[in-house]
């Protein structure tokens, strides 16, 4: 059964688009958001749409943030409909995280690592008690906490990015050795996920996946779903400069830089004293998690789910959290939103044939539900 | 005709320049387009680069996700016949902005004239990024963890 086309509504619509804005716009008293605000004072909310419509537009992102009224789908569904209009000029040679200038690195796997740990921004530590002195807050009080912030800084030398604590494990034989560099990788924007696809398409997919999507798979395998087990080897916050050929003399020039999160896991270790496993070693295995913005929860979901559809790529999946097919096609936002959403718009064809044969079968039952109803 | 020891190289200057706002750049390089002839040898574009990175725990290849590019790539030439090329790609999606820094890359790289009001915007472009890391340092210095105090504090 399908669709039928319908007229009319066209008043009613363009009624819902007005009353969406004077929803946005409320009273006569009230401000419009300013993006620049948006960008930096809903930072995270901002680092979730890029990460989610998967392109790095933060100025964008919080237009569409503003423009949908906050919601996250939405806006990242935005930036996927304008990536769609602009031309690809280029794909980046492989950029390096290793030159990534931190604002936040820590590890769960050592206490001393190289370079020490920083928490940078962070909300880990704070209480969730709500701050009541931000409802009215003094402008001039805002504007003064950068400076005293930075004033109170001590002045320490330190370097702008650090080397990788994967590194030292690498170095001690721990980790399975590095794979060769190979051909172009999958490009999720132009080819289809037809299955088994490679862990490339794995990690692009999941690079912008729905946070919550992601979560929720991941903490299935922490819940027992699973049996990843991690430990953060590392996880990093911080901005990777895009390093791209020059036009005049082609040496790599910094174009800019992206903000992105990145994590690191060690899982439990494959292979046996007997040399069965890993080239004939027992090492840890590992995931990977990155995607664009400030999204911890994210990296470390998708750094857990990268380690359990290794898993399951190999030895065939044992839960949905090791089966790539589960997991890729259920994460992104924007087609799980979009699925969602299509059932509100008008099904009439196809609930009158649901009707149908309900009645029929009914009739064919014998039930009169004429009769029925006089007797309730 | 010298440029100071420490100026950044030239694969920096995009970068420096893009970091101070469009209205302090567009207009010296403007000027320069003035008194200079200036030919596009490829016309200024917009558009996207997709990310590519490769995974530091296996080495795999993979796009993180798409990034806004602006790139341009003019040649440069002066009244007496000095000549040179320019280009600039940026992280942005202003092909104006990218063709006035590639303007700007053109007249410092080959020291054309005007060439000083150029090294200026680099420098200034260097300072905004200084206090840009200056802000970073500071997010690490105040958080950076000292464990050999645990233990040793009464209150802990």
């Amino acid at each position: 059964m399908g669709y039928v086309a319908i007229k009319g509504g066209k008043a009613a619509i363009e009624g819902a688009a007005a009353a969406t804005d004077m929803l946005r716009a409320g009273s006569e008293h009230a401000e419009p958001l300013v993006l620049d605000a948006i960008e930096g004072q809903l930072r995270l909310l901002v680092s979730r749409v890029v990460s989610e419509g998967g392109l790095y537009h933060p100025k964008l992102a919080a237009l569409a943030i503003k423009q949908f009224q906050g919601d996250t789908l939405e806006a990242a569904f935005a930036l996927r409909a304008y990536r769609s209009t602009k031309p690809r000029l280029l794909e980046t040679p492989p950029q390096n995280t290793a030159h990534m200038r931190v604002i936040r690195r820590i590890s769960s796997a050592f206490k001393d690592i190289p370079g020490g740990q920083m928490l940078g921004p962070t909300y880990d530590y704070a209480l969730r008690l709500l701050d009541l002195g931000l409802v009215d807050e003094n402008p001039e009080d805002f504007r003064a906490i950068a400076r005293r912030f930075l004033a109170d800084a001590p002045e320490t030398e330190l370097p702008d990015s650090f080397p990788k604590v994967l590194d030292a494990l690498r170095a001690e034989g721990l980790l399975p050795p590095l794979k060769p560099v190979a051909g172009a990788p999958f490009d999720i924007t132009r080819q289809p996920l037809i299955f088994p696809v490679p862990r490339a398409a794995a990690l692009a997919t999941m690079a912008r996946a729905e946070t919550g999507s992601l979560l929720a798979i991941a903490y299935s395998n922490m819940r027992g779903y699973g049996d990843v087990h991690p430990t953060i080897a590392e996880l990093r916050v911080g901005y990777v400069p895009v390093m791209l050929p020059h036009p005049v003399t082609g040496e790599p020039m910094e174009a800019g830089e992206v903000l992105m999160t990145e994590c690191e896991v060690v899982a439990m270790f494959e292979g046996d004293a007997e040399g069965k496993g890993c080239g004939g070693k027992p090492v840890f295995t590992l995931g990977y998690g990155a995607c664009f913005g400030h999204n911890e929860v994210k990296a470390i979901s998708m750094a857990i789910l990268d380690r359990a559809l290794q898993k399951g790529m190999k030895d065939g999946a044992a839960n949905p959290s090791e089966d790539p097919e589960f997991v890729l096609l259920h994460v992104d936002g924007v087609d799980s939103m979009g699925f969602a959403s299509h059932y509100k718009m008008p099904h009439y064809v196809t609930f009158q044939s649901d009707m149908d044969r309900l009645r029929t079968t009914q009739a064919k039952a014998g039930i009169d539900t004429v009769r029925q109803k006089d007797t309730a | 005709m010298n440029l100071p020891p420490d100026f950044p190289p030239r694969n920096r200057w995009g970068a420096l320049l893009a970091q101070l706002p469009a209205g302090q750049v567009r207009p010296p390089a403007a000027t320069l387009e003035l008194e200079l002839e200036v030919v596009d040898i490829t016309l200024p574009q917009s558009g996207l680069g997709l990310m590519q990175l490769h995974d530091s725990a296996l080495n795999d290849g993979f796009y993180l996700g798409e990034i806004p590019i602006a790139r341009a790539h003019v040649r440069v030439k002066s009244a007496d016949g000095q000549e040179g090329e320019g280009g600039a790609v940026l992280l942005d999606d202003r092909a104006r902005l990218a063709r006035a820094i590639a303007v700007l890359d053109a007249v410092l790289a080959a020291r054309l004239p005007g060439w000083e009001a150029a090294s200026t915007l680099v420098e200034q472009g260097m300072a905004a990024h200084e206090q840009l890391a200056q802000t970073r340092r500071a997010l690490l210095a105040r958080t950076h963890v000292d464990f050999s105090l645990l233990g040793q504090e009464e209150d802990e």
